[in-house]
């Protein structure tokens, strides 16, 4: 049994099980009556431990507002979501906010970096916050990893948009939290440097054995993933495995003309 | 017109984070207008109430009121009764009636409390006139008929529960009257506190001058048609040449005048303070102003630059920042003159608490009143806006295209740091050669002008200071708290223009509290040790307001057990002429040759004792300098009301002392020779000393012996040294209060610079709640934020006040105050008190970005 508290472990599926986050028929839906908008429609999804999964969809489709729930930064309006066996969905803001800290890490898409602390400090401030000593040879390794060794000092002003994602990236991966969701971590990049942020992230999956979820729009940044899902609407419509950026935006494409049809 | 248009809705949309500065605006405009409504409504109140005691013309003695202690002898001056008779013959005089007042009277119970205010207002004796029935109406029983009746204001009775038969002891000098109340009157207009009791003429004669032939006024009423004017050069005429002129005429209106100017200078001096206070607080919220339209035009920085790109020129953009501004004064100002006219009112209440009475119905508010806070509120807002609209203007075009992220931080160049420092040491020159001045004429004009250097200096150098103190507060501070503490010093440093101004807001307040908290324990402390030098006498009897010690409680004084002696202390005023002619008018001290004893002065030149021998006096060592006079020289002294005496001088006291400095001493029984006897005046004040070993049963056997004399008191060395700590204590509380307005002001100022940081802050605090800092620890880092703020402000403010307080005692040593006291308490107390006015004024901006939104930080616009 694992507790919002403990300090997670790391890699692989070793003893633990396969999945690392589900959701059961998670509804988040804003107002009432007759404006009601639901955003979130009965979705069901398991999401494989030390796998690389990209989240898809047109805009207004849920998918961000998915990501949100999974990481304990929304409420459901109902529906149940387990970060491995923890219900998410009982637990008090306190709670929740121990949990991001300790078990999730975040990449957002713009603004991940606190323009007073310096490259290394915003790299182990949920570290600092929880009041934990970051394990020196595994910051290292993520520093190494990331290409930021002679960055660290940095304030954030003086690095380029690539290297403020990097950057963030490390944070994310430096307190090896159960899962890393990433908000369109690419999004404001240009392709070289988004490119460069996917294959660490890829790296990181692959290496380090870290699961990673990530919403995008971008098909290329979806080929990174060993899994697609595909929202629509709020619902899961449809899901791939080990894609290519071709095959992600034929099927794109597909919902395109569907919707468009429909 | 389309720039008011968008900054009428500017100022709509942002009207929240205008909200404190509207308050910084409503209070100091409050402030002055309460003042204004508030003195205003003081003087309606002594006009009519000296309009209506006017008779059309009074006759006085010359010299009466001469004094504001009232007649050293205690009895007012008369004019002979014949005189009303002479008057009533005067062409256009309907009547004329004669009127006895004296205001050196003390009315106590039959349980011996006084009855009379212990602020300043009078209590009134004197006869029940035709002329008294202009203000006031018989109530309840009936006039003074007989020696044993006596008729008080209704406001005493209802303040003391006074009921007809009631008994009432009215001490004068000339005795006691003893009487019980016969009537009630009340004022037919707003009566401010004065204590009045009148007796029948017979009895206010007899016991109030102590001559059945004289009044001190003649109320004369005009004959229908003669106007006042006339009326006094009748009377004048009528009484040209009459025994014992010339006198004072005056007309209802320039009684009233008169009157109106006594009260009218101690108002001015109240309004003015009051309005200086308001100044500071003003200043004070100019920073609070600057702070807001900063932020408000960072946080614009991508609207104004679209409005650029579009096609606004600069001056739209200045000037729409400009009209905001105008718009938050108007709103303030408005807000202000009606909160200022129920200040008033608040004032009013006050000081009815305190026995000043006044009423609403007299309130005045005179139309200037308004338009002056209007005028000051709009123009103080528009000209501190005045910078940041600059700064809008100058926003270029490309800022629309620039990510907007957090605003760039603002740095302090180094232009700012040179001016900054110059004024400050400049400042610190005249600071400094203030200490090194000979006279304190000179030294003052150094001080005014070293105090507004080194303010001025620390404001401008605020933001690069900020950057030093900062660290070193959080240094000791902060690190504790970690990580947290790390970020709220960050944050408190990202922008030292903006934590410098907050900052300095603060630290005007706090400098002058800590000035003035420095030169009054000074003062107290120079005071206690000049006395513990100079004082001999184990006690001090003072006479109050209500005139000087009666002789009946002198006698008291003196049969007291276990005295040693018991020294009295008059005031005489004479014409004294020094052997080289020079004439001057002075008041001599007559006591009684202890007194040397009780009072150890220093001697220039022969001895003090000698003094006190026959035909003799001493004189000031300035007096003696100014006038070549030498021990052994005669001085010709023309006793006020008596006769010339050629007194020898026996010694020089030296004036480098605070006690009794420049006065000259006689024997009280050399002065009696040359005065009548009712021309010699009771006590001032009194000294006694106990028999060796019996002090405590000295102390007691003296307060027991003023026990019907409630109006004097009886101290001891350490009650009266208490007491002189205990007065500038109150002062100094008086002062720290209207400070309390720019200290207020100056705490909304970290409000402010802490709501607005949060909500330009919002993406940021998104984040890291994002990634897992709890609201706890989220409200502590904006608390912390705070905190070192205010202790920034306080740090800089109490040095510089310590620096002023320091210079200003070295340059009062000139003047006696000789002992620096700098009172760590006091400064221990605001500093620790500035960390909790920190913590204070963060628990609002805490609060609300705890409950911000996480995801806030996610949405990308």
């Amino acid at each position: 049994m694992t507790t919002a508290m403990t300090i997670p472990r790391h890699g692989g599926t070793g003893g633990r099980t396969a999945v690392a986050a589900r959701a059961r028929q998670v509804v988040k839906a804003y107002g009432s009556g007759e404006t009601r908008v639901v955003a979130l429609d009965h979705v069901d999804v398991d999401i494989n431990r030390g796998q690389f999964t990209a989240i898809m969809g047109p805009s207004g489709s849920g998918k961000s507002t998915l990501m949100h729930c999974l990481a304990g930064l929304d409420t459901v309006t109902s529906g149940e979501i387990h970060l491995d066996e923890t219900e998410i969905t009982k637990l008090k803001d306190k709670k929740l906010t121990q949990l991001r800290r300790d078990r999730i890490g975040f990449i957002f898409q713009a603004f991940n970096l606190l323009p007073t602390l310096n490259a290394l400090e915003n790299i182990t401030l949920p570290m600092d916050i929880a009041g934990r000593r970051p394990d020196a040879a595994w910051l290292n390794r993520v520093v190494e990893t990331v290409g930021l060794a002679d960055r660290l000092k940095h304030r954030p002003t003086q690095l380029s948009g690539g290297q403020q994602q990097r950057v963030a990236v490390a944070r994310a991966l430096a307190a090896r939290p159960e899962i890393i969701f990433g908000d369109e971590p690419t999004g404001n990049l240009d392709s070289r440097a988004g490119a460069e942020v996917l294959a660490f992230l890829r790296k990181s999956v692959d290496e380090l054995g870290q699961t990673i979820v990530m919403v995008t729009h971008d098909p290329v940044a979806a080929s990174y993933a060993d899994r697609v899902l595909y929202l629509a609407d709020g619902r899961i419509v449809d899901e791939m495995f080990s894609p290519t950026a071709d095959q992600v935006l034929d099927r794109m494409k597909d919902f395109d003309a569907r919707g468009r049809t429909s | 017109m389309t720039v008011v248009k968008t900054s009428l809705r500017n100022f709509l949309a942002h009207k929240g984070r205008m909200a404190l500065s509207a308050v910084a605006v409503l209070l100091s405009v409050a402030f002055v207008c309460g003042t204004l409504v508030f003195t205003d409504t003081m003087n309606t109140t002594f006009d009519k109430l000296f309009s209506a005691t006017s008779a059309d013309v009074t006759i006085s003695h010359e010299a009466a009121e001469d004094d504001d202690q009232g007649p050293r002898t205690g009895r007012p001056e008369a004019l002979p009764a014949s005189l009303v008779e002479q008057v009533t013959k005067a062409d256009g005089v309907k009547s004329a009636e004669g009127a006895v007042v004296s205001m050196s009277v003390t009315v106590v119970d039959a349980a011996n409390k006084k009855m009379g205010s212990d602020n300043g207002a009078p209590t009134i004796a004197g006869n029940w006139t035709r002329n008294d029935l202009k203000s006031m109406d018989i109530t309840s029983g009936h006039a003074p008929r007989g020696p044993t009746d006596v008729m008080v204001d209704a406001d005493t009775a209802e303040k003391h529960g006074l009921k007809l038969g009631d008994a009432l002891r009215t001490i004068a000098v000339t005795g006691d009257i003893e009487s019980r109340i016969s009537g009630i009157a009340s004022f037919k207009m707003t009566n401010p506190g004065a204590t009045v009791v009148y007796f029948d003429t017979a009895t206010a004669q007899r016991e109030l001058l102590g001559r059945p032939d004289a009044f001190t006024h003649i109320s004369v009423t005009a004959e229908e048609g003669v106007g006042d004017t006339r009326l006094k050069q009748h009377v004048a005429t009528a009484l040209d040449g009459a025994a014992g002129g010339p006198y004072k005429l005056q007309t209802a209106k320039e009684a009233a005048d008169s009157g109106r100017e006594d009260v009218g200078a101690f108002l001015d001096v109240m309004k003015y303070a009051m309005l200086g206070f308001a100044g500071i607080a003003f200043l004070v919220g100019i920073f609070l102003i600057v702070n807001t339209f900063s932020m408000l035009v960072t946080q614009r920085t991508r609207e104004i630059g679209l409005m650029r790109a579009i096609g606004s020129s600069r001056g739209q953009v200045n000037r729409g920042v400009l009209v905001e501004a105008l718009l938050l004064g108007v709103v303030g100002s408005i807000l202000g003159v009606g909160a200022g006219v129920g200040l008033a009112v608040g004032l009013m209440q006050l000081m009815g608490s305190m026995g000043m009475e006044l009423s609403t119905k007299d309130l005045t508010v005179a139309w200037t009143t308004p338009v002056v806070g209007l005028a000051l509120g709009i123009v103080v807002t528009v000209v501190a806006a005045y910078i940041p609209a600059r700064r809008a203007g100058k926003v270029s075009p490309m800022a629309a295209l620039r990510d907007a992220g957090t605003p760039a931080d603002g740095r302090a160049g180094w232009i700012r740091a040179s001016i900054g420092l110059l004024l400050t040491g400049s400042g610190a020159l005249l600071l400094y050669l203030t200490t090194q001045a000979d006279k304190a004429s000179e030294g003052s004009l150094l001080l005014g002008g070293g105090v507004v250097l080194t303010l001025i200096g620390f404001i401008v150098v605020g933001p690069l200071l900020a950057g030093v103190v900062v660290r070193a507060i959080s240094a000791v501070l902060l690190r504790m708290f970690g990580p947290v503490g790390r970020m709220a010093e960050r944050n408190a440093l990202r922008n030292p223009r903006r934590t410098g101004a907050t900052g300095a807001a603060l630290m005007i307040g706090l400098a002058l509290v800590a000035c003035l908290s420095v030169v009054g324990s000074s003062m107290v402390a120079s005071a206690t040790q000049e006395l513990d030098k100079s004082v001999g006498a184990d006690f001090i009897i003072q006479s109050g307001p209500s005139g000087p010690i009666v002789p009946k409680a002198e006698k008291a004084l003196r049969a007291a057990a276990d005295i040693e002696h018991v020294t009295g202390y008059k005031m005489i005023k004479a014409e004294l002429t020094a052997p080289d002619g020079a004439k001057e008018t002075e008041e001599l001290v007559a006591a009684d040759p202890t007194y040397a004893k009780d009072l150890r002065r220093e001697i220039v030149a022969g001895e003090l004792a000698a003094a006190y021998g026959k035909n003799a006096m001493s004189v000031g060592s300035d007096y003696a300098e100014r006038h070549g006079v030498k021990v052994g020289d005669t001085m010709t002294v023309a006793f006020t009301g008596g006769e010339t005496a050629k007194l020898k001088i026996a010694a020089i006291t030296s004036d480098e002392s605070n006690v009794d400095k420049g006065a000259m001493y006689t024997n009280v029984t050399t002065a009696a020779q040359y005065l009548p006897a009712d021309r010699v005046p009771p006590n001032m004040m009194m000294f006694a000393k106990a028999v060796d070993g019996k002090e405590k049963a000295a102390y007691a056997g003296l307060k027991k012996a003023l026990a019907d004399y409630p109006q004097f008191t009886v101290q001891d060395q350490t009650d009266f040294k208490q007491g002189l700590k205990d007065e500038v204590g109150q002062l100094l509380n008086i002062v720290y209060g209207l400070l309390a307005l720019a200290i207020i002001v100056a705490v909304l100022g970290v409000v402010n610079t802490l709501a607005l940081s949060v909500v330009e802050r919002t993406r940021e605090i998104g984040l890291m709640r994002a990634i897992g800092l709890s609201r706890r620890q989220l409200r502590r880092m904006i608390r912390m934020e705070s905190v070192v703020i205010a202790l920034f402000g306080a740090l800089l403010g109490l040095g510089l006040g310590m620096g002023w307080g320091t210079t200003a005692q070295k340059l009062l040593a000139l003047e006696g105050l000789g002992v620096l006291e700098i009172p760590w308490a006091t400064i221990l107390t605001v500093f620790v008190g500035s960390a909790f006015v920190g913590l204070f004024a963060a628990l609002v901006p805490a609060f609300r970005a705890g409950r911000m939104n996480v995801l806030n930080a996610i949405a990308t616009e």
